[in-house]
């Protein structure tokens, strides 16, 4: 049946569906496209027949063959795409340098528009506040003090605040920080917020 | 040093530092640790909090931390010990010391520079003068001999005092590369100061006082205060009178929270904590529980009943049909008893309780109450935090278990607190079991000059003994029972030393031993010094890491030896 490649494609996307990125699917893709090609050149052949011998019973299956080839594209795109939101989404959760084991999931051609993206946010972030820039990717949720209450959950080592103190995050240990520094740690599960 | 003005010497030095919380794992601690934590919140004092469950936890956590931190604050831990020489600090490293355990280390006590106390000085410590145990520099004193102890009390030693700072360990080297003369007796005020242990005003209430001369206290901190106080007398710390007195003075405090709230146009929202004074009754955990099961689970009425016996049964029964209370109801769950029961339920008991011959069934305490469903008592958050802290179970270690206690305490979670008190029903019945089984089965044993009980491996709920605070409460209660049930006049007179396995694996087991069953004891526990000296001569390897000195890791050796029986007492007499 055609396209069930590609509606394989959108499957695995869907199946992650709490905003993970799997490994980019270089073969279904490839298969999906050889698949479009297949249908564009039996298309080809069978417009070119239809329109030098008038045979008018081939345009139900070429009409056919081009919706599938829609559908193809229309699939495709909605899986790029929906991998490029994610990405995005990585910078706003991660930070700038993401973890290895997600590049790895990471297209070439991914990776260059997440640069990109990196880019077009810190000029846009530098822009806003006066002369130093406003980092909007901390603070995602109003802040209620200065001065959060963290737990640790495992053993991180040391952490570097910024003042040059390093704390030794042990697990068990409680900390009374500055919240801007903890927020990442928090969203990555290192620390956790004591709320008493 | 003690610090005269803790608001100038101790809270505006660390204000605009970070500092370092050292917690040892008792409620009171837990308590006095929450109250500080909430003034470094309202002032945004950085800190790290470490829990520290013993003296090589509190070692390797400084380790940890002296690189990064200066101030050091110990909560119920070090001071009966010289912590510069254990510790040994780098110079710019202050600590401050709030620690119940008495006596104070001579050391603590006159160190000028690197240690502060946050110790009220009016206590009776009984700190001998300056003079009387060092020597100054310029007294070429003939007396440089250094005692030869085995290191188990260096503050024996007599040390020259640098006028500016002690350094102990360059000190003691020019102390050993001098001395020649022979050994020197150990000055007899310190003997008599370092026999026994014992424990004083509680951490919690000198923390809130602190938060009180800010002006920054809150019922909540007050009734954490009152959470501290009622562990010491819980698990059996200070004598009634001192206890009695504290009451004293939180019920002032209490008064004036009080009073500035409530009014007839302007009532307080039902879920505003409410502290209130209670002289309730002595029964544990009775409003969470059914009013039989805590009577019989209660070491004050479960004594007096001897319940473990089928005379005391009948007694309590006969006690129950005298206050007309009918045993279904008795038997349910205590917020389902019949409200025309529960109304004069306090007196009705005290009534029928003297009759028995329990005159203390009531006892003076607070209870708080927020929200529609929770009251609580003092002594049931003490017994659910202690629970909590102590639960054996597999994969929780000893933070986890601290972390989780220090979560109880908070208002806030409220299902923590549920579930401690489930465990402390537990603990308290393996408790009343074990106390019953021991009795029956002639398990105490008398050993000249003191009694002796060792839980054997296979008992039920030993597992629950291999902690401190358990085993201490299972001893008191057990010393109870024993004089209550012996009739040997001699006897009623000993202390109990027991002990538990605490690793089956390696082979250790946990010895606890408190002093006397009397009604006018001073509290104060002599056997550190003796399972120190007992464990040098027997020479089995012993850990004496917990900060009460009373309480003991040793292997199984330590009490196979008749030696550690003989020495145990010899110490004893002395």
């Amino acid at each position: 049946m055609f396209c069930e490649k590609a509606i394989e494609l959108i499957r695995e996307l869907h199946r992650m569906s709490d905003g993970q990125l799997p490994a980019f699917n270089e073969d279904g893709l490839r298969q999906v496209l050889q698949e479009m090609e297949a249908l564009y050149e039996q298309n080809q052949s069978d417009v070119n027949e239809a329109k030098s011998e008038g045979r008018a019973e081939l345009i139900p299956s070429i009409k056919l063959r081009h919706c599938c080839l829609l559908r193809n594209q229309r699939c495709v795109t909605a899986y790029l795409y929906d991998r490029l939101l994610r990405i995005r989404a990585l910078r706003w959760e991660y930070g700038s340098v993401l973890p290895a084991n997600v590049r790895f999931h990471m297209c070439a051609e991914e990776l260059q528009w997440f640069s990109q993206y990196k880019k077009s946010l810190a000029s846009f972030m530098r822009s806003l506040g006066g002369d130093e820039g406003l980092d909007i990717t901390q603070d995602m949720k109003p802040p209620k003090s200065l001065y959060i209450e963290v737990r640790c959950l495992k053993d991180h080592g040391e952490f570097e605040i910024d003042d040059g103190t390093v704390i030794l995050l042990k697990k068990n240990s409680q900390h009374f920080l500055p919240r801007w520094k903890c927020e990442l740690l928090i969203r990555q599960g290192v620390l956790e917020h004591v709320v008493s | 040093m003690f610090i005269a003005d803790i608001r100038k010497d101790f809270y505006e030095v660390v204000a605009n530092q970070r500092v370092v919380l050292l917690v040892a794992p008792d409620i009171d601690a837990l308590c006095a640790c929450k109250i500080l934590q909430a003034l470094f919140h309202c002032d945004q004092i950085q800190y790290t909090l470490v829990p520290v469950t013993g003296w090589q936890d509190l070692g390797t956590a400084f380790l940890e931390h002296k690189e990064q931190f200066r101030y050091f604050v110990l909560i119920n831990c070090g001071a009966n010990v010289d912590l510069l020489e254990m510790l040994q600090p780098d110079d710019d490293s202050i600590f401050f010391i709030c620690d119940t355990h008495r006596p104070v280390d001579v050391v603590n006590v006159y160190n000028d520079t690197q240690i502060k106390l946050l110790i009220k000085q009016d206590d009776d410590l009984g700190v001998p003068s300056y003079d009387d145990i060092f020597r100054d520099e310029d007294e070429e004193g003939e007396d440089s001999g250094n005692e030869s102890d085995e290191g188990s009390e260096p503050s024996g030693k007599r040390r020259r005092f640098d006028e500016v700072r002690i350094k102990p360990s360059r000190s003691k080297r020019e102390w050993e590369a001098r001395s020649n003369i022979g050994t020197l007796m150990l000055p007899e005020i310190l003997n008599e100061l370092l026999n026994f242990h014992l424990f004083s005003c509680q951490a919690a209430m000198m923390f809130f006082e602190l938060a009180w001369v800010l002006t920054k206290d809150t019922k909540d901190m007050l009734w954490w205060a009152i959470i501290g106080l009622t562990d010491q007398w819980v698990h059996d710390k200070i004598t009634n009178m001192k206890y009695v007195t504290d009451i004293a003075t939180m019920q002032r405090h209490v008064s004036r929270h009080n009073h500035r709230n409530e009014d007839e146009e302007n009532s307080l929202s039902i879920d505003c904590m409410r502290i209130s004074f209670e002289y309730d009754l002595r029964l544990t955990l009775y409003q969470h529980w059914s009013l039989y099961e805590s009577i019989c689970n209660s070491c004050y009425t479960s004594c007096s009943f001897k319940l473990w016996t089928l005379n005391g049964q009948k007694k309590l029964q006969e006690f129950l049909a005298d206050m007309g209370l009918p045993l279904k109801q008795v038997r349910q769950k205590f917020n389902s008893m019949d409200m025309s029961i529960k109304e004069n339920l306090r007196d009705v008991i005290e009534e029928s309780s003297n009759k028995y011959g329990m005159k203390d069934i009531r006892i003076q305490t607070f209870g708080v109450h927020f929200g529609f469903k929770n009251r609580f008592l003092a002594s049931d958050m003490v017994h659910a935090t202690a629970a909590l802290l102590e639960s054996a179970e597999k994969d929780d270690s000893e933070t986890d278990t601290f972390i989780k206690a220090l979560d109880a305490l908070s208002r806030s979670n409220i299902d923590r607190l549920h579930s401690g008190i489930e465990l402390a029903k537990k603990k308290l019945i393996a408790i009343q079991q074990t106390v019953a089984s021991c009795i029956c089965t002639n398990l105490i044993l008398s050993q000249g000059p003191f009694l002796y009980c060792y839980l054997m491996e296979g008992t039920p709920d030993v597992k629950l003994f291999s902690k401190p605070m358990a085993l201490t409460l299972l001893c008191k209660y057990l010393l109870k029972a024993f004089v209550l049930s012996t009739r040997n006049k001699r006897c009623k007179l000993l202390p109990l030393v027991i002990a538990a396995p605490k690793d089956v694996e390696k082979g250790t087991v946990i010895v606890v031993g408190i002093p006397p069953e009397s009604e006018t004891s001073d509290k104060k526990n002599f056997f550190g010094r003796a399972f120190e000296k007992a464990a040098e001569s027997t020479s089995s390897r012993t850990l004496h890491d917990h900060f009460d000195t009373s309480t003991n890791n040793a292997e199984n050796r330590f009490l196979d030896g008749k030696l550690f029986l003989k020495y145990t007492e010899r110490e004893h007499c002395e």
